[in-house]
């Protein structure tokens, strides 16, 4: 899906868009944050799966550091990058390319079980056009498993728009992950879920700033006993703006979701959370539960917080809430007392804030990439 | 090691405290009890350094050096340690994780060598064993879900691992039973040296039974109202605070 058209689709949903004005945002076409300076180019790979040393800056990079991972499918600029990525070892037919932006992962039969992460790699470089897009489609057959982990590195100031579909057929069980480093640049995601009978689909996004992000979430638990968990962390300085929009639709009985978002946002950064779970006729005995916690650390820092129950069942278990406010003065002391400066209690804080939503994260590997990445931006990155 | 002078403070506009004299060397103990209300906390709270109460008149100096003008991790560097009343609930922030930033913070303003996570993980070991704390709880996050005699046991274990030259213990036995108050006490007789002071700040003798004060102060209205020995402790036990009471208060 193309920039213009997604601008075009909030232009007719002005309530789904109600607080990322995306024509007023991008009318200034990408002016660079105060953090913008920065490359992350140094850092792109710092994933603790790899080696810490010998990591290639991504300019003039002829090889990545495939130490520890099996599966990584690389993009850059959105184009599929064959010699980069690390296909070998998934089993055949899982993976097909309908064109070098449109990514196709099924997970059927034989093949439905991988054990060790895919990891979906998004670079930019300095060729990078202004905008581009990619589509995912991925399918877990019956009793299929699969973890999933994009990471989006943008260099540049350009814009990316990510369009996933997603079907879990029964049983099937799908850990899909999301790091967003955004820098100055845009990223918008949609992605649909269809979630069949017994299916698991456990959604993690840390998003670490970016001029404009938007991450769309869209879940159908269309099948009894079906189980969705959408959580997240943002973490925003600067003029970042990210906005988290979830619909979770529950359609049949004995469904259950959680989403929990904790957002950290500092400077003069904006915030979004619009979660909205709909609960349908018939769709008896939904447990579901929603909350989103936000600390400002800035009086100039803003957060919207919109969420939203519609409920046609009458014998459901739901609830949702949102919180936003500033540390902890009694916890800030307590810390001081034992000989932490302020900053250093402040940083504590944020970190055990942040910590508590990591801690539900239940892929080791991949908790542990995230605990490194919140550390980095505690420390300034 | 610590001269209080004429200490005044005020909390919210309120005078609390209204001219405290307290002198303790190197090596002694001393109690300050007092009725509730009578400023017990406020004192604690000021030689900790903590927003919100304003010394209006008065000095304190800490090892030669004016404490009032310390920030409250500098009073923590320079050797003050107060055990809160109320531990506080730190979610999302392992205890271990906790100590060790604490150790290391301290460490490095007196200039001894920051500790790494195995070093440090030794060190919590042998000491919360001593106190009877499993390596679970240092595992959990700070406090979150622990009993009043857990809470007060990690104020404990922070004490130990800081090494503070004075310990200020707020009200530390209030709201443990004779057993967690044992092993409390326990704790802290064996941080007791002829280089560390302590400030035990209680409402009820019972704590002085455990941990043997050389000094014996009734705080009440904001001043000190009778100093002595150990055996004031006890005659506080029999006659309670009526004496030092307003009668209306009393």
């Amino acid at each position: 899906m193309s920039l213009a058209k997604v601008i075009e689709r909030s232009r007719k949903d002005r309530e789904g868009w109600k607080y990322t004005d995306l024509e007023k945002l991008l009318s200034s076409s990408f002016r660079p944050s105060p953090q913008s300076g920065r490359e992350p180019e140094s850092r792109l790979f710092s994933s603790p799966m790899e080696k810490p040393n010998g990591i290639p800056a991504f300019a003039g990079m002829t090889e990545l550091n495939n130490n520890g991972i099996q599966h990584r499918i690389v993009f850059v600029n959105g184009i599929w990058q064959p010699d980069l990525s690390h296909l070998d070892r998934l089993p055949n037919g899982v993976i097909n390319f309908g064109s070098f932006d449109e990514c196709n992962l099924i997970l059927e039969g034989q093949t439905c079980l991988i054990t060790a992460p895919i990891e979906l790699l998004f670079l930019t470089n300095v060729d990078a056009p202004k905008e581009f897009a990619t589509k995912l489609h991925i399918e877990l057959g019956a009793n299929g498993r699969l973890t999933l982990i994009e990471r989006h590195e943008f260099s540049v100031a350009a814009s990316h728009v990510i369009e996933t579909n997603i079907t879990l057929h029964p049983q099937a069980k799908l850990v899909h992950g999301k790091i967003v480093q955004g820098g100055s640049a845009v990223h918008l995601a949609q992605t649909s879920v269809q979630i069949a009978e017994g299916a698991y689909y456990d959604n993690f996004a840390l998003l670490k700033g970016g001029r404009l992000v938007r991450n769309e979430i869209d879940a159908r638990l269309t099948g009894k006993l079906a189980q969705c968990t959408l959580n997240g962390a943002i973490l925003l300085r600067g003029r970042e703006h990210a906005d988290t929009t979830t619909r979770i639709t529950h359609a049949a009985p004995h469904g259950t979701s959680r989403q929990v978002y904790k957002s950290v946002i500092a400077d003069q950064a904006r915030g979004v959370f619009q979660g909205k779970i709909v609960v349908e006729e018939g769709a008896q005995k939904t447990d579901g539960h929603q909350l989103s916690r936000a600390l400002l650390l800035s009086d100039q820092a803003e957060m919207d917080a919109k969420p939203e129950l519609q409920i046609y069942a009458d014998d459901v278990k739901c609830s949702h809430g949102s919180t936003v406010g500033d540390l902890d003065e009694q916890a800030l002391f307590y810390l001081r007392a034992r000989g932490l400066d302020e900053t250093e209690a402040r940083a504590l804080l944020i970190e055990g804030f942040i910590g508590e939503i990591l801690d539900e994260i239940h892929v080791p590997e991949w908790r542990d990439t995230c605990r490194t990445e919140v550390e980095g931006w505690l420390h300034g990155k | 090691m610590l001269d209080i002078k004429n200490l005044h403070a005020a909390v919210g506009g309120k005078e609390i405290l209204k001219g405290i004299d307290l002198h303790i060397q190197a090596g002694e103990v001393h109690a300050i009890m007092g009725p509730n209300g009578s400023g017990k906390s406020t004192l604690s709270y000021v030689l900790a350094g903590r927003e919100g109460y304003r010394v209006t008149q008065g000095s304190v100096t800490f090892k030669g050096q004016d404490l009032l003008a310390l920030k409250p991790e500098e009073r923590a560097a320079a050797g003050i340690f107060l055990a809160f009343q109320y531990p506080v609930e730190i979610p999302g922030v392992t205890n271990m994780n906790f100590l060790k930033s604490a150790l290391n913070a301290v460490r490095k303003a007196r200039g001894q060598g920051e500790l790494d996570a195995m070093q440090v993980l030794k060190l919590l070991r042998d000491k919360a064993k001593a106190l009877g704390m499993t390596e679970e709880m240092l595992k959990r996050a700070v406090n979150v879900g622990f009993s009043g005699g857990e809470k007060k046991r990690n104020e404990v274990l922070q004490m130990a691992v800081l090494e503070p030259a004075l310990c200020v213990l707020d009200e530390t036995d209030s709201g443990l039973d004779i057993d967690a108050l044992k092993v409390v006490a326990d704790g802290v007789n064996a941080l007791r040296s002829k280089d560390r002071a302590m400030l035990v700040i209680t409402h009820y003798q019972r704590l002085l039974d455990y941990i043997k004060p050389d000094r014996v102060h009734v705080l009440a209205q904001g001043k000190i109202q009778r100093s002595g020995g150990p055996e004031l402790a006890l005659e506080l036990e029999a006659n309670g605070y009526a004496g030092f009471v307003p009668d209306e208060a009393a």
